[in-house]
C-alpha cells in the first residue's frame, strides 16, 4: 500500500471499492480549477477574451499612445507568478514566501505603471495632441 | 459498499452527506465550466474597460489570483491541511496587485475621458427645451467630455432654419426666438448644434420646441 504521506490522492490511507470522499473532492476542485484556467488560458490566447489595446494608454484628450510601462508591468508579473509557481510545484511542503527583494521590484513596476497611467490622464493637453 | 467505511450510523450519515454535497459541488462546477465552454459565461470582457479597451490592471490581479488560487489548493492537497499561516509575502503581493488595481480605476474615473469611455464627447444643456416664439432669449450650456475646459464651441442651427426659426450667437450659445409669425409657424423644433473647434468631429445636438 502507497504511503498516504506522500500521495495527494490518498487521504484515509484505507483502500475500499469506492473512491475516498476527500480523494473525490481533490479531483472535483482540481479539474475546476484546471478547466477555468484551461479555458481563461485559450479565450485570451486565441483573441476570444478582449485584448484590445493592451499596451496602449489613453490620454486625456482621448487619444491612444503606446506604453512601454503596461509591457514592463506585464513582464514582472508573468516572471514573478512563473517564479513563484516554480518555487511551489518544487516544495509543496507549506507556501513559500515572496521575498522582499521580488515584492520591492514588483511593487516599482506597478509605481512606473500608475505613474505613466496618471500623467497620461491628467497632465493637460496642449492644442488637442500632445 | 458505504458501510464499509461507515463505523457508526453517524459516520455514515456524514458519508452520506458529504457524497451528495460533494455530487451538487461537481455538477454546480460543471455546469459553469460548460457555460464558459459554450458561451452562455461571456469572458470576452474579463479584462476589458466600459470603454471595450483590455486592462493590464484586470489581467495582472488575474494572474496573480489564479498563482495563489492554485499554490494554496497544492498545498491543502499534499499537506492535508490548510496552511496553519499565509505568508507575509503572499498577502504584500495580493495586496500590491489589488490596490494597483484600484488605484487604476481611481485615475481612470478622474478624468472625464475615463468617465465616457468612448472618447471625448460634448453635451448641451438641457437637451431639449421649450421656448415661446418672441420670448426671452435662452443660453445653452455645454459640458465638455475629454476636452480642455477652456477648448472652444461653435454654436449653429441648420442653414434651412437659421432666421426663420431664430439666431443663435455662434460662440455663446445663446438662441434668440423668432417673433409670433402671421400664420403660426405649427410648434416646429429646432435643431441646435455644438461642435467643438479643436476637435469637428465631436459634436452634440439639442432640440428647442417652438410654441
Amino acid at each position: 500500500m502507497k504511503d498516504p504521506s506522500h500521495d495527494p490522492f490518498s487521504f484515509g490511507g484505507e483502500v475500499s471499492s469506492i473512491p475516498d470522499l476527500a480523494q473525490a473532492a481533490t479531483f472535483v476542485i482540481a479539474a475546476f480549477l484546471a478547466g477555468v484556467a484551461a479555458i481563461t488560458g485559450t479565450q485570451l490566447l486565441s483573441g476570444t477574451i478582449n485584448t484590445r489595446r493592451l499596451f496602449y494608454g489613453r490620454r486625456k484628450n482621448g487619444d491612444y499612445y503606446f506604453s512601454p510601462e503596461r509591457v514592463q508591468l506585464l513582464l514582472f508579473t508573468v516572471w514573478v507568478a512563473f517564479t513563484y509557481l516554480l518555487t511551489v510545484f518544487g516544495n509543496r511542503s507549506k507556501l513559500p514566501d515572496v521575498d522582499t527583494q521580488t515584492l520591492a521590484l514588483l511593487g516599482g513596476s506597478h509605481a512606473l505603471y500608475l505613474g505613466g497611467k496618471a500623467f497620461a490622464r491628467l497632465a493637460p493637453v496642449r492644442n488637442g495632441k500632445d | 459498499m458505504l458501510l464499509a467505511q461507515a463505523n457508526t450510523t453517524f459516520d455514515l450519515l456524514a458519508l452520506i452527506a458529504g457524497w451528495v454535497i460533494l455530487i451538487f459541488i461537481a455538477a454546480l462546477g460543471g455546469v459553469i465550466i460548460w457555460c464558459m465552454v459554450t458561451g452562455t459565461i461571456d469572458l470576452s470582457k474579463l479584462i476589458s474597460e466600459p470603454n471595450g479597451d483590455a486592462s493590464m490592471s484586470r489581467l495582472q490581479l488575474l494572474i496573480f489570483t489564479f498563482v495563489i488560487a492554485t499554490s494554496l489548493f497544492l498545498i491543502i492537497v499534499y499537506g492535508h491541511a490548510f496552511p496553519a499561516t499565509i505568508p507575509q509575502g503572499v498577502l504584500v503581493l495580493l495586496g500590491i496587485s489589488s490596490s494597483s488595481y484600484l488605484v487604476s480605476k481611481g485615475i481612470q474615473f478622474s478624468s472625464a475621458a475615463g468617465v465616457s469611455g468612448s472618447g471625448p464627447a460634448l453635451i448641451i444643456v438641457p437637451q431639449r427645451v421649450a421656448v415661446p416664439c418672441g420670448g426671452q432669449p435662452f443660453t445653452f450650456e455645454v459640458t465638455r467630455v475629454g476636452l480642455d475646459d477652456d477648448s472652444g464651441v461653435k454654436w449653429s442651427l441648420p442653414p434651412t432654419s437659421a432666421g426663420t426659426l431664430g439666431l443663435i450667437n455662434p460662440d455663446t450659445g445663446v438662441y434668440t426666438p423668432p417673433q409670433p409669425a402671421s400664420p403660426p409657424l405649427g410648434c416646429p423644433y429646432v435643431e441646435v448644434h455644438a461642435t467643438s473647434v479643436t476637435n469637428p468631429s465631436v459634436m452634440d445636438v439639442a432640440l428647442i420646441h417652438l410654441i
